[in-house]
């Protein structure tokens, strides 16, 4: 494993789900929050990927935007 | 026999009499090893007397649900079965979808809808071929019916030119455990197709991505087009194993005239549908009834070939959990948790949404409590009868209902009234094919085992249409799978579904955001229950009594092939272990595993 620095958890990570604190998946407007998720049901590249994501987009307004992975 | 003919029962077997020698199977199921039969037969008559089945095992899944989280129960309860937990955790799901007032992504339902086709096809796979077909083995035939498999030696194949063998004996050879080429051939199926459900729901057979509010599965084209070639792959063998299946069973019929009557019971058959149809279904109680009949599977209660009712809210309505022959204590005394569903309608107390599990164990007792199942029974308010009804092992009630319902109507599956027309396309080597299967004239373990194979067109089928509309959603841009909620304080939700061997229901009441009440109710407890509250036999009872016993051994060397071959037309989960009591105190120390074939005894 590479040793990635990262910040120190808020919560341990054992913590059980739907423990006060943690974000629930299923809260209310989690949609619309969620980066390059858009309210038509659509989506662009940046549900996938935030590495040069307009690359990954449609070439054409006319195509479907259906993102990479 | 049916529960109405008359018939020998315990009243008129004479306690003691010498004819009768008892027999018993214990366990049968592999699972959860918990199932056993209970045999009288009389050898002179050459039929089965009577029949208890019993289970030594005890779950208690309504009782540790309880005060946990509802959104924890599609997880949980999928660890009910190790084959089918899918079934269970897409079932919660719809139950939680109804409690929480939720209608998920169209695509969502299009994926689950995959998965669980996949599911069919793996299981009934895996089962028919590797489990069921060991008892139709050249191996078993030899050593239980010799002179059938001297007269399949030299009767032609009528489907030769399908499946490329040219006699019976020779796809009776096929079917040979670990040897035969459909043996080894469906493992591999079943592997593909286990694959195809893992790029739907994350995980076989627990799901990693089935929720309420829809999936996590991401919705990329490729997920579609290696779903759609893993698929293309396994055609062929869907048409080959159906030639097959005609083949052997209708030779059985005619080898051994009266074959019709091993395993048979009056049509009494319940489906609870399967295949949500996206474009009506909004998972609300109060329209339950028009999304219920517009799934692609039809949900129905059928008796003696008439069906009483397609209507969800009515089968709802209908359940009843009897006691009679269980270690439960009656919760009359009880609290009810809903006395009347959304649509004002009053809900009995003993409706599974009522149930408090009271679980009492004591010693097995043939002539009184012997059998941690309760007794499901489906109550016809015109007759006033608790209806022990079964499944057919899924696929049988799955295409009566279907086809005598004559709703479903698709590109590629179409019901018409009397029977399910399935269309296969041009597959590696085959060319395009309908099948075309017919309500049969009997509810007997032939028919449960050919629907089965079958039912894995039907899904087949079903799959290529699910994948052309998820593919359409993808292709207009349309990649939304999931849907937010929040859980209501106070909430009932009802889920219905087709476990792969036949109905399932999960029953939710949620108080203070935790599960009040939580009442699974899995084909088995419908297929496997005791005598109930009046007396009515179980159907595996039902069907085994009054069997007539068509093995040429005698009493000392006998393998109960007939008896086996009724019960596991049931599909009682994955039957492999069994050994065997010889009531007269004579333990027979051998065990047999019919999985390993006759000469490996």
């Amino acid at each position: 494993m590479a040793e990635i620095k990262v910040g120190k958890p808020d919560v341990a990570p054992d913590t059980t789900a739907h423990t006060k604190g943690v974000p629930q998946g299923n809260r209310k407007n989690a949609y619309e929050r969620m980066i390059g998720h858009h309210r038509d049901g659509t989506a662009d590249a940046r549900r996938s990927t935030g590495i040069s994501p307009k690359e990954h987009d449609a070439i054409l307004p006319t195509m479907p935007n259906v993102p990479p992975a | 026999m049916t529960t109405t003919a008359s018939r020998p029962t315990e009243g008129d077997v004479p306690k003691g009499d010498s004819r009768l020698v008892e027999m018993a199977w214990d366990p049968i199921t592999r699972i959860v090893g918990n199932l056993g039969i209970y045999t009288k037969i009389d050898f002179e008559d050459r039929k089965v007397v009577e029949c208890h089945s019993t289970s030594s095992l005890f779950r208690g899944y309504s009782v540790f649900m309880k005060g946990k989280d509802p959104r924890d129960a599609g997880f949980i309860t999928s660890r009910i079965c190790g084959i089918c937990g899918d079934n269970h955790t897409t079932c919660s799901v719809y139950a939680q979808n109804m409690a929480y007032g939720i209608k998920p992504p169209i695509l969502a339902d299009w994926i689950i809808n995959l998965g669980e086709a996949a599911e069919y096809i793996f299981d009934h796979t895996l089962f028919q071929d590797n489990l069921v077909f060991v008892d139709y083995s050249e191996a078993m035939v030899k050593d239980t019916n010799p002179s059938v498999l001297r007269r399949a030696e030299s009767t032609e194949a009528p489907n030769a030119a399908v499946h490329g063998l040219r006699t019976i004996a020779d796809i009776m050879r096929s079917f040979n455990p670990f040897e035969g080429d459909l043996y080894k051939e469906a493992l591999q199926v079943s592997r593909i197709t286990r694959e195809m459900f893992c790029l739907m729901e994350g995980r076989h057979v627990h799901p990693s991505t089935v929720y309420p509010g829809g999936v996590g599965t991401m919705p990329s084209p490729s997920v579609f087009t290696d779903y759609l070639s893993k698929l293309m792959q396994v055609m062929d063998f869907i048409k080959r194993s159906v030639a097959m299946n005609d083949d052997v069973f209708d030779f059985f019929y005619e080898a051994l005239p009266g074959y019709e009557e091993v395993g048979r019971r009056r049509v009494l058959l319940g489906c609870w549908g399967a295949f949500q149809n996206p474009d009506v279904c909004d998972y609300r109680y109060e329209t339950m009834s028009d999304w219920g009949r517009a799934m692609y599977v039809t949900p129905s209660v059928i008796v003696d070939g008439k069906l009483l009712t397609t209507d969800l809210v009515d089968i709802n309505l209908g359940i009843r959990i009897l006691l009679g022959s269980s270690y439960y204590d009656d919760w009359a005394a009880e609290d009810p948790f809903v006395t009347h569903d959304p649509l004002g309608n009053p809900v009995d107390h003993r409706h599974p949404w009522n149930q408090t599990t009271l679980p009492t164990p004591q010693k097995r007792d043939f002539d009184g409590n012997y059998s941690w199942v309760m007794s499901p029974r489906w109550f016809d308010k015109n007759s006033g009868e608790h209806l022990a009804l079964d499944t057919g092992g899924g696929a049988f009630a799955r295409l009566y209902s279907t086809a005598l319902a004559g709703i479903v109507d698709t590109p590629y599956v179409k019901a018409t009234g009397s029977s399910v027309q399935i269309s296969l396309p041009r597959g590696g080597n085959l060319p395009e094919q309908v099948l075309e299967w017919h309500i049969p004239k009997w509810s007997n373990a032939i028919e449960r085992n050919r629907a089965r194979v079958y039912f894995v067109a039907y899904a087949a089928a079903m799959a290529l249409f699910f994948v052309e509309k998820a593919m359409d959603r993808v292709r207009a841009g349309d990649t939304k799978v999931f849907q937010d909620f929040e859980v209501p304080d106070e909430a009932i939700g009802c889920g219905f579904h087709e476990a792969v061997r036949g109905v399932l229901s999960h029953h939710l009441v949620i108080k203070d955001k935790k599960i009040a009440n939580y009442h699974p109710y899995p084909p088995t407890p419908w297929n496997g229950s005791p005598r109930d509250s009046f007396g009515t036999p179980g159907p595996y009872e039902d069907a085994i009594q009054g069997t007539p016993i068509f093995e040429e051994n005698g009493p000392d060397d006998f393998r109960g092939i007939d008896i086996m071959r009724a019960v596991r037309s049931f599909d009682p989960c994955l039957p492999c272990g069994v050994h065997m009591y010889v009531g007269s105190g004579k333990t027979v120390q051998k065990l047999h595993s019919p999985m390993f074939g006759a000469n490996h005894g």
